[in-house]
Parts: structure tokens; sequence; C-alpha cells
């Protein structure tokens, strides 16, 4: 690597030296108390995957150049030259890891093994060793962004195509759009996916619910933060900030997608409307009767996955057990501690690189499906789009036998008069 | 009209999850020559502003859209 | 050897002071004028008050006490241990009415806390000798460990010397002689601190902490004043916000 190269990086990592992520570089005793917390580790046993070692691949750079130490002494702390070696090191710390933070729970200072990563990630893209799939779905997203007009006609044209089966769930009054897009003094604008599976049963509710809504124009995943980089991350969440602005919205109901929801509730800043996921939505509509669910829909022992960044990482815990609760008489937990439910091994943009990560994406959740099997439960509900992939994708993989469903979908289908 | 187009593959991506419509084209566009067509198929709506931004992204091209009824085919150029 | 002893127990502790206080200072200041960050880092679900939460994470350890009981003993004992020995020390100085609370002989634990800081020291090194402790381990951890042991030990074996095997020449007034002129600028040693027969062990204990005191601001045992702020982050604390 050639010394423009790598003092290239090294700015990039001063950038991201801020107080929080000093403490979490120069705290580290390596203690160890985290070796169990990984589902990676836990599931194959390597050290490189525990989090005190992923953080360690970070902070040895850190010591190389960041501390005085690095040029007196760097063998103390094994401090560590950035080459094309130490770029490979990181790749595999950064992309073995799915940003769940339940290591975080284990360390007694409370390390973010995450936002370490995070640097890893973005010395990665300045290297352009980033993985580039990734790249190119957070540019689509910000393109989309920038050409609205370009592609407006043809989208609002597919999502007609798709109301006849939002009225099949449940048929609103004559006159009424099923799915009302750009509609300005909405009260809340519901932030979906790509996929008809994210509008359809969303749609059947808040139209059951009576709510004044309008179907954003934009995808609610935000891909700069998979690849972790904060620019494009900020660009994908203005667009749908703007949008927001524009129509005048008091809420923001994020889609089933746990990356989407923590960084719109936690990176927006303030704004003048309030952030909510749709699970939060949905326990509000049964609270208030707005909407009413049979539980004679469901058949069987019924378990709920936590999503990593819409329970722990950002505190959607109850509303979904609320629901659950209206939707079963059979409901068992995943663990009796929701900061300790393992992650489904598909985030960090795992899931997003498809094929070439799924041979890992298996091997390393085997702790996630002996957890699920553990209940005895024949559906396993979440309400995420990474942790439904992952989870359909091991539930075929280990041959589980569960049906893997979007909660949303459960309440969706359970709604009654 | 698509028969003027000769398509060298078709792919099906009829109900994915997201992102996987645009991952799996991103990879199915290396499988053919530069210039030659590939079909999309897609049920998802997204993908009618999906698929235009990413060929803006990727530097390919959507030679022609079909809706009928709720499939959605592309029809893409790799140009890259 | 006389200079020697002098160096090490006159100017190398004037100095390791002030590596320690100056360094230390200067690197937490510029940690704490880094720029905040900008969003939560809060572990969910929350609990109030979170300043409570916060510090009892900090210094009861909850975490290493559920997953780690063995190792969460041996912590305990030590940071206890170290606190009573600084307490100790402070004593070496002069009379502190607050440390007589539960009335005491300087210096306090009648030998005990070093005893038990020794074999805490003993295990959280030979910890890190098994994977994988081992390999997430560096240097770094070692020498400290290492030091500390050293420090501990021969500090230690003064007091052990007088408590149970009846060694008179040791006295707290000739410590509080030696500290009080270092501290007033005037250095002296009487003769009981520098040519008897357990000279020896004070000018390693004073060698090896002052190394330790050098060594302190550059490496992990920062830990000591950023867990708290650390913890606060995890407990839900944001910069700029109120925080209940």
């Amino acid at each position: 690597m050639d010394k423009k190269t790598r003092d290239d990086l090294l700015k990039l990592f001063q950038s991201k030296l801020n107080e929080a992520m000093r403490f979490y570089l120069e705290t580290c005793t390596r203690c160890g108390v985290c070796t169990e917390a990984c589902h990676v580790h836990a599931s194959m046993g390597q050290v490189r995957y525990i989090a005190a070692y992923r953080s360690e691949i970070v902070r040895r750079l850190y010591k190389k150049y960041f501390k005085g130490r690095g040029k007196f002494w760097p063998s103390v702390g094994e401090a560590k030259e950035l080459s094309e070696i130490a770029l490979d090191e990181l790749f595999d710390a950064a992309y073995s890891c799915t940003g769940c933070r339940r290591c975080m729970v284990y360390c007694p200072f409370g390390i973010d093994t995450q936002q370490l990563m995070s640097i890893a990630k973005l010395l990665l893209i300045g290297a352009n060793t980033e993985p580039e799939i990734l790249t190119l779905l957070a540019d689509t997203s910000i393109e989309k962004g920038k050409s609205l007009e370009l592609f407006k006609e043809g989208f609002l044209e597919g999502i007609k195509r798709l109301e006849a089966d939002v009225l099949e769930k449940w048929q609103t009054e004559a006159g009424t759009t099923a799915i009302p897009v750009d509609v300005e003094g909405a009260d809340l604008l519901y932030v979906a996916l790509a996929g008809a599976h994210s509008i359809i049963p969303a749609a059947a509710v808040f139209n059951a619910a009576g709510e004044n809504w309008a179907l954003s124009f934009f995808e609610a995943v935000n891909f700069g933060a998979f690849v972790g980089d904060p620019t494009k991350t900020k660009l994908i969440l203005d667009r749908i900030v703007n949008e927001a602005k524009r129509l005048k919205i008091k809420e923001v109901c994020i889609c089933e997608c746990g990356t989407a929801y923590r960084v719109m509730k936690q990176l927006a800043g303030k704004q003048p409307f309030k952030v909510s996921a749709i699970t939060e939505v949905h326990a509000r509509y049964l609270k208030e009767g707005r909407i009413k669910v049979d539980k004679s829909k469901l058949n069987g022992a019924v378990t709920y996955h936590d999503p990593c960044q819409i329970a722990r990482n950002a505190g959607v815990i109850d509303e979904p057990r609320y629901i659950l609760q209206h939707l079963t008489d059979n409901f068992r937990e995943l663990t009796d501690d929701p900061r300790y439910n393992w992650c489904c091994g598909g985030g960090g943009g795992l899931v997003a690189m498809g094929e070439d990560t799924l041979d890992f994406r298996m091997k390393s959740s085997k702790v996630k499906v002996d957890q699920v099997k553990a209940t005895g439960a024949n559906i396993l509900a979440t309400a995420c789009e990474n942790c439904h992939t992952q989870l359909s994708n091991l539930n075929d993989h280990y041959d589980m036998g569960v049906n893997v469903q979007f909660l949303s979908s459960l309440v969706a289908d359970a709604l009654v008069r | 009209m698509s028969d003027e187009i000769q398509v060298i593959k078709v792919f099906d991506l009829k109900g994915l999850a997201c992102p996987m419509p645009v991952v799996k084209v991103s990879k199915g566009i290396k499988e053919v020559e530069v210039g030659q067509v590939i079909e999309a198929q897609t049920t998802d709506p997204g993908s009618l502003s999906d698929f235009p931004a990413w060929a803006k992204t990727s530097g390919n091209e959507i030679v022609k859209t079909e809706q009928e009824d709720k499939l959605i085919k592309f029809y893409i150029k790799r140009l890259v | 050897m006389e200079t020697l002893y002098y160096i090490i127990l006159v100017p190398m502790v004037y100095v390791a002071f002030g590596v320690f206080f100056i360094g230390t200072a200067i690197r937490l200041i510029k940690i704490f004028r880094e720029p905040k960050h900008p969003t939560t880092l809060q572990i969910f679900p929350e609990k109030k008050p979170k300043w409570l939460w916060a510090l009892s994470d900090t210094f009861l350890l909850p975490t290493v006490r559920k997953h780690k009981p063995v190792l969460w003993v041996f912590l305990i004992l030590f940071h206890v241990g170290i606190l009573l020995l600084i307490i100790g020390h402070l004593e070496l100085f002069g009379e502190f009415e607050i440390f007589q609370i539960i009335p005491h002989e300087v210096f306090l634990g009648k030998g005990f806390v070093g005893l038990i800081v020794s074999i805490s020291l003993l295990y959280l090194l030979f910890r890190r000798f098994k994977s994988p402790v081992r390999e997430l381990s560096v240097p770094e951890d070692y020498y400290l460990l290492v030091l500390l042991f050293l420090i501990v030990i021969f500090g230690s074996q003064m007091d052990w010397a007088r408590r149970w095997y009846e060694y008179g020449e040791l006295d707290v007034e000739h410590y509080r002689m030696y500290l009080s002129s270092l501290l007033h600028f005037q250095p002296e040693l009487p003769y009981e601190i520098t040519d008897t027969g357990h000279s020896f062990m004070l000018v390693l204990h004073v060698f090896f902490a002052n190394l330790f005191l050098m060594f302190f601001p550059f490496s992990q045992s920062m830990h000591s004043f950023l867990s708290l702020p650390m913890n606060k982050l995890r407990r839900g604390f944001v910069y700029g916000q109120e925080n209940t």
C-alpha cells in the first residue's frame, strides 16, 4: 500500500474518532467476558469471531497511528501497520459481524462492536474493497431520490395494480383509495420496501383502522448504513425526511425493516414528525380498539424473533408481545430476557449480499436454529425483512419445519370487523 | 413487441424479498455479453422505480418495461 | 547503591507522579473534548433512573457476575482491595479522620488486603494463559498484571513482616516522615527507610509502582476513568438531551 492511500485511509479513520469511539478504542481490557456473546463464535467456535478479537483488529491500527505508543512501543499493544493484509482482516471482522450488539450486553464497559466495525467498513470503502453490491444498492437508492419524477408514473401504475389484493384483505368503502400515495396532510406516512408483501398487509391494516395515511415513494431500507457510509446513509434518509416534510406528515411509520427503523428513529435528529415502527402502530390500533383480530386464525404455538435493530437496539419489545397476545393463546418466548435473543445471523448487510454469504450465514447461525427448535413452536414470527429472509433460509437449510411469518401479515390475516 | 428484442436469459424474480431482485439482476447481467438483453420478471411494484434507478447507477439500459396484471417484465441491455 | 536508592525513592517518584497526573489529565481532556456521539448508543429495555443503573454497571459489574461468576469474585476482590490499599497509602501521609470511621491500625487490613489482591492478580494473570483469553490478550495486559503483582507483593511483604513475623524495624512514623517530605518538596530519607533489613523491598515496591504510574495514562488502565461514561452511553445518556 502506498503512502498516499494509507494517509487517505487514516483520514477516514480520524473522521470516525468522536468521544464514544475513543472510549471504545482506549478501554478494552480483553477480559473475554464477551466470548459467549457472538452467535458466530457460539456456532463456529473460532476465536476470531469473539467480539474483543474483532474490535482488536481495528484497535491495533488505532494503537499504531493514533496513540503516541504506536511510535515508541508498538509491540506492547501489538499495534499493526495498515496494509493490504490488515484490510483483509478488517473485511473478515466487519462482514462476519451482523452489528446485533449482543456483545454490548456482556461487556462490563459496554463497548459497541458495531461502532468499531463501522470504522472497518469505512476504511474498506476508502480502499474500494467493500462489498460492491452494497454500494450499488446504496447508490440506486440515492439515484431514486434524485430522479423521482422519472419513475413516479410507473411506480403509481404498479401500486394501482396491488389495490385489488388490499381490498381482498379488507374491503374499504367505495370511493376511498386502497393505497393512497402522495397525499398532502396525511397523518401517517408508511415507508415500505419494494416488495408487494411489505405493502399489501400493511395497507389493509391501515384501512381497517381508518388511518389517514399515505404510502411513501421510497423504500425504507438504508443500504448506506449496511455498507457503513455516513454520507450515503444521510442522503438515503433525507429522501424520506423531505417527503414527510413536503406532505406535512405527523408520523412516519417504518415497515418491518430493522435497519430502516433504527436509522430513521435514531439518526434523523429532531423532526416535525414522530417515527414509529409498524409494530408500534399495530399495537396502538389494538389498544385503542381501532382494529380487531380473531385468535382462531392462528393454529399452533407461536414464537417471536426480536429483530436486533428494533428490540435490543431501539426498544420495541413490549409492542410485538402485546400484538401476539391478541393473536394467540399459545405464545412462547425465545429467551427470558430480550437482550439475550440470538441474532438471526443476517444483519449488517449479510442478507443483502445474497448467495455470496449464504454458506457463512447458515454455519454462523446454528445457535439461532437451536433456540427456535427449543420452543417447539411451529410459527416463527418476526418484524424485519432481513430477519425474515435469513430465518427462511435457515428453515430450509436446517429443515426446521417452522412457518416463518411477518408479524404484520399475521395481523392483517386475522383482521375482523 | 418482445419478439423484436432478442432475450438471451430470463430471470424469475417474482415475490423475492428486499433487495434480492436488484441483487440478482446485478449478478445476472454479468452472465451475458455487452449488448445482449436479459428479461427480469417481478411482481413487486417497488421494482418499477428500483430498476430504472439501478440501471442508471450501474450504467445499463432498460430497453422496455411491460406490465401485465401483476407481472412486471423488464428488458435490460447490458452496456458495461 | 545509596545513589540508586535515592534516585528511585526521590526523583523517580516525582517523575512518575508527574507523568501519571499530567499524562492522565491530558489524555482525558483530549478524549472528552472530542465531538460527542450524535445519536443514542443505548441498549434496551430501558431502566430508570439511568444514572443509577450506569453506576451499578460500572461498580458492581453485573454482566461479569452473570456470565463469569468466578472472574467476578476475583475482579471485585481485586478492585476493592486496590481501593483499600490506596486508602492505606493515604494514611501513610498522615491521619485522615474519615478513614477511621472503622477504627484500625495503619496499615489497614492486617496484611490480608495485600494477600487477597496478590491472589486475585495471580488468578487474573493465569486465566490469560488459557484459551480464548490467551488469544485475545496483548503484551500490555500481561505487563500490567505482572507489574501490579510485583508492586503488591513487595509492598505487602513489609506489612506481613511487621504483622506476622514480629519484625520491629518498620514504623508508620518513618513513612509519614518520608512521604510528607516528598509532598512538601523537601525530600528527606530517614535512616529507617534506606538502611534497614526491609529497605530493598521498599525500593523495589516503589520502583515498580513508579513504572506502573508512568505507564498508566497510556494503557488500558484508563478504564478506571472511562468505564462510567461508557456505561452511561449504554444506559442511554445522549449528550445535549435530558437524561433521567
